[in-house]
């Protein structure tokens, strides 16, 4: 049956003879499709994975002893895991709070960057007491954080610049006035490009053995902005203007007001998951502490749907694949780069899984 | 003096080519709407299988450059079919490309052993007794094939998205690609040959860092230069020679940087290194005020994914 040739029918996706593909956009998603369609796009990816891995060389019978077994219930690696989940929950909140105002915040590493030099200055300066430094550092780190991040904001709101290419192009110079600060008054006295070790009283101590204190900042982070989101006067606000920024105005939300304030969340989340690399993985500012985290941030805002509490969760799962990669890295000698080719794939699934849930496909004959 | 401008305005061309290429790379898929913020990673797979295609198959340089359009055109496909096909939102569709890009080129690079290894790559084009000649020989007769194309390049760009019928289709599928189809043009093939042509102009903007400039392939080598060709885009509106003026001008600062250190002026290195990044953020400030009520130039349907049946 050719049938291309009718006029008016939608032949998208047409062929002949075997009926026909036609595409609908589905007027409402059920949460049980939504969650078949993440399940199964992760599914295609860490199989796409697994062939990738086994291709470059892990014997197909060591990926779950790998991946599950020696990453989760090893402590020094479960340790490790929990190390690397509290930046990464950190930068996947902070995208995530900046796209529920449509704002695309890819400015997250220059906001690490001003993190990390705003606790450091205080570190420097030996401001206050000892018993007192951390949380000096700690508000240092967010207040230049969230200023770093009122630039592209105030640049968006009042002048219309568009803040992909703004905070992308901030970065940059982020990086090069750190690289200023670590090659000129902050260089430390052995000569090398990184600030002087910060003092024990500066590190960010282990809660319980096994459990930095970084994770629980980022937990305690998520844990207020699942109620911000979810029960708040603002967190409404935030839905309203992420469905329509015109609507909400109508309605009487301050949508600037808002989106800006949102922003400089967004900035200070970046700015603590660079205090917490300074100070409990680095002990000190380095060159390229903050480097990796901006896309990745990104990409946990996005499988995250933008919500705090998922965001939490992929962060961890984030961790593990990282920690899971470096164990293959030395057993297998497989690039970490591989890791990030991992994350890449997965993303993309579940990017174009999207597409499933939000049209219907049709076999008609 | 003079010697100090010779050389700054020898060394301009060679920085200025990858910007000039890879943003008319981006427009040509940008004025078919489709959003493209892939340069970096592109650019990272033009300049590792054109090192790559040099070191592990001795290609003369031009050939290895044409191997990285080509890989880089094929990886575009990825991302065409991420943002076409299945209408993935179009920025985090980039975003995860240049991931997927920057975790490819390096794990390419390291399995075949290409990193780190210095070639001799592509030289100036023999101009013989001209070459000497004072001033205007290392200007205009000491640069590469590849320089010398750039013009050309652009002036085909320009011509086939201006005056033929492929140019007008691409231009109406992103600006009213509801009125394009009803014309009967197809959206998703125009819009997937636009992605497509232009990815490989971003690949031999790669491909001339790895082989005509720097004449070796090291991880992340482009360190940026995709970015900065994105927001050529938005500095030259969507114009293929405004973008090739933004380019020359970044070019120019990026040259005059090493020449004003060695010439003994006392800079803070790094934070002169942030002038391209101020500068472009003040012509988009500028742009944004002085043409605030002038009509835009931006592609109408840019960033929206196409969907037909929404048709009434």
């Amino acid at each position: 049956m050719a049938e291309a040739s009718s006029p008016g029918a939608p032949p998208a996706g047409a062929s002949r003879g075997f009926g026909r593909l036609t595409i609908e956009v589905r007027r409402s998603v059920s949460p049980q499709l939504r969650i078949g369609a993440l399940a199964g796009a992760i599914a295609i990816g860490l199989t796409i994975s697994a062939i990738a891995l086994v291709l470059a060389g892990v014997p197909a019978s060591d990926l779950a002893q790998e991946f599950i077994v020696a990453t989760l219930f090893d402590p020094t690696n479960l340790k490790a895991v929990f190390v690397q989940a509290a930046p990464l929950v950190l930068v996947g909140l902070s995208a995530a709070m900046a796209f529920r105002v449509r704002f695309w915040n890819l400015g997250i590493e220059g906001q690490m960057i001003f993190g990390g030099v705003g606790a450091t200055a205080v570190s420097l300066a030996h401001a206050g007491p000892d018993s007192t430094r951390l949380v000096a550092m700690f508000v240092a780190a967010m207040l230049a954080g969230a200023a770093w991040a009122a630039i592209p904001a105030a640049l968006k709101l009042l002048m219309n610049v568009n803040e992909i290419i703004s905070t992308l192009l901030l970065n940059y110079v982020a990086s090069d006035i750190l690289l200023h600060l670590l090659y000129g008054v902050w260089k430390d006295q052995d000569g090398f490009p990184h600030s002087l070790k910060y003092s024990a009283s500066e590190l960010i101590p282990d809660i319980l053995p096994g459990a930095n204190g970084g994770l629980v900042i980022a937990a305690a982070a998520a844990a207020l902005l699942v109620v911000v989101t979810a029960r708040s006067r603002a967190g409404v606000y935030m839905r309203f203007v992420s469905a329509s920024p015109s609507v909400a105005e109508a309605l009487g939300v301050p949508v600037r007001p808002l989106v800006f304030s949102t922003v400089l969340l967004s900035g200070a989340l970046a700015a603590v998951a660079g205090f917490v690399v300074a100070s409990s993985q680095e002990g000190r500012l380095t060159q390229s502490f903050y480097q990796g985290y901006g896309v990745s941030g990104v990409l946990i805002g996005f499988l995250a749907r933008n919500n705090p509490f998922a965001a939490a969760i992929v962060g961890v799962l984030m961790a593990t694949l990282v920690i899971a990669g470096q164990n293959l890295q030395v057993f297998y000698g497989i690039p970490q780069s591989m890791v990030q080719l991992i994350q890449a794939v997965i993303v993309m699934c579940v990017a174009a899984s999207d597409f499933l849930t939000v049209h219907r496909l049709h076999w008609a004959r | 003096m003079l010697q100090f401008l010779v050389t700054w305005l020898a060394t301009t061309p060679s920085l200025a080519v990858p910007y000039a290429l890879g943003a008319v790379g981006l427009i040509l898929s940008e004025r078919a709407g489709v959003l493209n913020l892939t340069a970096e990673g592109l650019m990272l797979i033009g300049a590792v299988s054109a090192a790559g295609a040099v070191l592990s198959f001795h290609a003369p340089p031009l050939l290895g450059m044409a191997v990285g359009m080509a890989a880089a055109a094929f990886v575009s496909l990825l991302f065409a079919a991420l943002v076409i096909t299945f209408r993935a939102n179009q920025v985090i569709a980039g975003l995860v490309t240049v991931f997927f890009c920057q975790g490819l080129s390096s794990l390419l690079g390291a399995q075949f052993g290409w990193t780190s290894k210095a070639f001799s790559g592509l030289g100036p084009v023999p101009f013989g007794p001209l070459a000497t000649i004072p001033v205007l020989g290392p200007i205009v007769f000491g640069q590469d094939l590849v320089a010398y194309l750039v013009v050309p390049i652009l002036f085909v760009v320009s011509v086939v998205l201006g005056r033929t019928r492929a140019g007008l289709n691409l231009r109406a599928v992103g600006e009213n690609p509801e009125a394009a189809d009803a014309a009967g043009v197809s959206v998703p093939i125009t819009r997937f040959l636009a992605v497509i042509a232009g990815s490989a102009l971003i690949g031999l903007a790669g491909a001339y860092i790895s082989v005509a400039s720097v004449k070796i392939w090291i991880d992340d080598m482009t360190a940026g230069r995709g970015w900065i060709a994105v927001a050529l885009v938005i500095f030259a509106r969507w114009n293929p020679w405004r973008a090739l003026f933004g380019a020359v001008l970044f070019g120019a600062i990026q040259a005059i940087i090493p020449k004003l250190a060695a010439a003994g002026v006392m800079l803070p290195q790094y934070l002169v290194l942030t002038t391209p990044y101020l500068a472009t953020l003040a012509v988009m400030i500028w742009v944004s005020i002085a043409r605030r009520h002038a009509p835009g130039d931006e592609p109408g349907a840019l960033g929206r994914p196409y969907v037909r049946e929404e048709r009434v």
